[in-house]
């Protein structure tokens, strides 16, 4: 139903190349670039750099995710510390981040952290802007109500604004996962001995094609099913939300 | 009660309210009713003045002071089975009696059911039955309601009342209800206090002196419409005043 | 109505954080406790970067970075905006394009230029089909909702005074889709500029994002931040100059709420 489009493409794609229109040497055929990620998958090759770039993508998003939403959230609840990290966040939001990667590599090494760095705070900067957003949203009535059913004041925040704020918070996060994918590919573009960005870049460096797209194949599928599976995730937790998509 | 430099909301309020009565409140729209409500409620801090309960003086919010607001009392990622058992876990009812309690308001407000539902899977009329019984469960000394009925339509509203009626029937609390509707104010009030427009002061207090049985009889009554024709005929006089 | 002594108070408090951060940082980096050749003193930064312009040595790859980014940009409104059109009002359109568009849109487009730079060479014209892959997806979603979502009550108010179905799509679907696809050119200036610099740093061939990499590779960090500053700063004008515009050329568009 849906796939068909994907697979009309994909015959068009595969009739091109043995019909001769397309030759290997401009694009290898969509039959190579499927063989060469099997063989990828077949000799586990793939399987440690895939790990290593979504460890490091992972861990910057999950820093920031918590780091972020607490922010946020603080932020909305007391404005001393808005107008403290607002103009911050505003200069930092204008710099596209992946142009960070060399300046942080210059900081901090070649190594991980630089890179978990870099993808942290550019992640941060969504999660941010909608926990506060969001927070900022929250009804005085819902506050109050809880107020009058015994709630003090210290646990308001966890008890009624966190829980209010989270459909915003879940639209942060969904952006922050396509930017941290964006960074950790960069990054790794820029400088790295591992990860599926050193893939592509090394294969398409010395011309293996095929293994290149395969690679890209392959991110591109993992990046759909992460979408997926967090949108299908989001539709359980936020079944109370009227939730349009 | 002073909002700013221009603003005085309430002006020189002076409200006894004995147990047990249910007391409503009508008055020109702005005239401070909800604001008065608020006050009691802990919500906002009189400039001048003293609020007391039971001879204890007001500070803030607390469940002494039950509120039903016109919408978002519940919170929405909550069932209505969890909205109503949240006061009694601020509380620190242990579970058992949570449960029991909870099933008991439940068919109190007659939401057998649909206690499993989210808030916006439940009509107008159903979330403010959840918004009573979560307020009820925290066994309020008095139970303040702010326009409860006035987001929902004719009918539903209509059979609310009736409900309400019956609910303080059978538990008797003291109420401070708040509304715009005059016939509504007379259907529920033992006691109706009518406001003067902003800044508002307590023009009248009319003690209802016929019984209002369940059922819709009473409305034909020829009392009932001399009593509002009266409400409304001060109200009207206030409305005209403030545009003159 | 606050007194004007009262903005001024709240201005200070707004830039207050960031001068003293600005202010530590140039202490911090003048006293030594950091390495003074990774962390330059604003002051140095700021007087690289004023030379920059004076010398004249920034417009070259400035206008390299614009013009890719303004090209790629424009071929994927020319593209990207008829199609979303397409996809919003035709049910053949919609169903082969929109799996394709959702498919693709969780892969980072960045992850492509290797097999640009095979395709298209190292120079210019491979970063501007980069910029176009990557500007078409949020130039053809905000678009094609934008189509979809233009209602009934339009088109039949527009049918029922005897409109032809072309001439529907021109007076009534076209203006009212406007709006989405200005929304969609807002959030595709910003990823214009980015793709722009990222690919320069990773494929050379002149522009901002490449003299900033060649910057640190000779280990003049003044200049890298000198063109980083630069580059942030394209990002933003170009991003405040479509939010200006907007009101000048969408001055007819009446949001749904006030219909």
């Amino acid at each position: 139903m849906k796939l068909v489009p994907l697979l009309l493409v994909a015959a068009l794609w595969q009739a091109a190349s043995v019909s001769g229109l397309l030759p290997p040497a401009v694009l290898p055929s969509l039959s190579s670039v499927l063989a060469a990620l099997v063989s990828l998958i077949r000799s586990g090759e793939i399987f440690p750099h895939t790990a290593v770039s979504f460890l490091r993508a992972g861990t910057g998003f999950l820093l920031a995710v918590v780091f972020g939403t607490a922010l946020g959230l603080a932020m909305a609840r007391l404005p001393a510390i808005q107008r403290g990290v607002e103009p911050i966040l505003l200069s930092i939001y204008p710099v596209p981040k992946p142009a960070l990667i060399p300046l942080f590599m210059v900081w901090l090494g070649i190594g991980d952290v630089s890179k978990i760095t870099v993808i942290a705070l550019s992640c941060l900067v969504p999660v941010v802007i909608s926990s506060f957003n969001g927070a900022r949203a929250v009804d005085d009535l819902l506050l109050w109500s809880a107020r009058a059913r015994g709630t003090p004041e210290h646990r308001l925040l966890w008890r009624v604004v966190l829980p209010a704020t989270l459909p915003q918070i879940a639209t942060g996060v969904r952006t922050a996962i396509a930017i941290a994918l964006i960074v950790m590919v960069s990054s790794e573009f820029i400088s790295s001995e591992h990860g599926l960005g050193y893939l592509i870049f090394t294969y398409g460096g010395v011309g293996s094609d095929d293994a290149m797209l395969a690679v890209v194949l392959y991110l591109t599928a993992i990046g759909f099913l992460i979408d997926w599976v967090y949108v299908a995730g989001l539709r359980r937790l936020l079944a109370w939300h009227a939730f349009a998509h | 009660m002073r909002f700013s430099e221009t603003a005085l909301a309430l002006d020189s309020i002076d409200l006894n309210v004995a147990e047990r009565e249910f007391v409503t409140i009508v008055g020109p729209s702005g005239c401070g009713k909800s604001t008065l409500l608020y006050l009691i409620g802990g919500f906002l801090k009189p400039t001048t003045g003293t609020l007391s309960l039971r001879g204890k003086p007001i500070i803030g919010p607390g469940p002494d002071r039950g509120i039903v607001f016109q919408r978002y009392s519940l919170f929405p990622w909550l069932t209505a089975r969890r909205n109503i058992s949240y006061g009694l876990e601020e509380l620190g009812v242990a579970r058992a009696d949570r449960e029991r309690i909870v099933a008991e308001h439940i068919r109190l407000v007659h939401l057998q059911g649909f206690e499993d539902r989210y808030p916006r899977e439940l009509s107008g009329g159903m979330q403010q039955r959840v918004a009573l019984a979560q307020t009820l469960v925290c066994k309020p000394d008095i139970l303040l309601m702010d326009e409860p009925f006035g987001a929902l339509d004719a009918q539903t509203r209509r059979i609310l009342q009736d409900e309400m009626r019956r609910i303080w029937h059978s538990n008797t609390k003291t109420v401070l209800f708040v509304t715009h509707d005059v016939e509504e104010a007379i259907a529920l009030g033992t006691r109706v206090v009518v406001m003067s427009s902003r800044p508002g002061r307590i023009k009248e207090v009319i003690k209802r002196d016929f019984d209002v049985a369940d059922g819709d009889e009473f409305e034909a009554s020829p009392q009932f419409a001399a009593l509002k024709l009266r409400i409304w005929h001060s109200i009207k006089e206030e409305v005209e005043a403030a545009r003159s | 109505m606050p007194s004007r002594t009262e903005t001024v108070g709240t201005v200070l408090q707004r830039t207050l954080p960031l001068c003293t951060l600005l202010l530590a940082w140039e202490l911090v980096a003048r006293t030594g406790l950091v390495n003074a050749y990774v962390f330059p003193p604003i002051s140095t930064i700021v007087i690289r970067w004023i030379s920059l312009f004076v010398s004249g040595s920034v417009f070259s790859p400035l206008g390299a970075t614009l013009w890719r980014a303004l090209a790629g940009l424009g071929a994927a409104i020319a593209v990207g905006a008829p199609l979303g059109l397409l996809m919003g009002r035709t049910r053949w359109a919609q169903w082969f394009f929109e799996p394709l568009f959702s498919f693709f849109f969780p892969l980072p487009k960045i992850a492509l230029i290797p097999l640009y730079v095979h395709l298209f060479g190292l120079f210019s014209f491979s970063k501007i089909m980069l910029i176009f892959t990557d500007c078409l997806f949020p130039i053809v979603i905000f678009t094609y909702h934008g189509a979809r979502g233009v209602s009934p009550i339009y088109l039949w108010s527009a049918q029922a005074r005897g409109t032809s179905q072309v001439r529907i799509f021109w007076r009534v679907v076209l203006p009212l889709s406007l709006a989405s696809l200005y929304d969609g050119i807002q959030v595709a200036v910003v990823v214009a500029v980015l793709v722009a610099v990222v690919s320069e740093m990773i494929s050379g061939g002149g522009g901002l994002g490449h003299a900033m990499m060649l910057a640190f590779r000779y280990g003049d960090v003044p200049s890298a931040f000198a063109f980083l500053v630069t580059i942030s700063l394209i990002g933003f004008l170009l991003y405040k100059a479509t939010q200006l515009l907007r009101d000048r050329l969408l001055f007819w568009h009446v949001t749904e709420t006030e219909t």
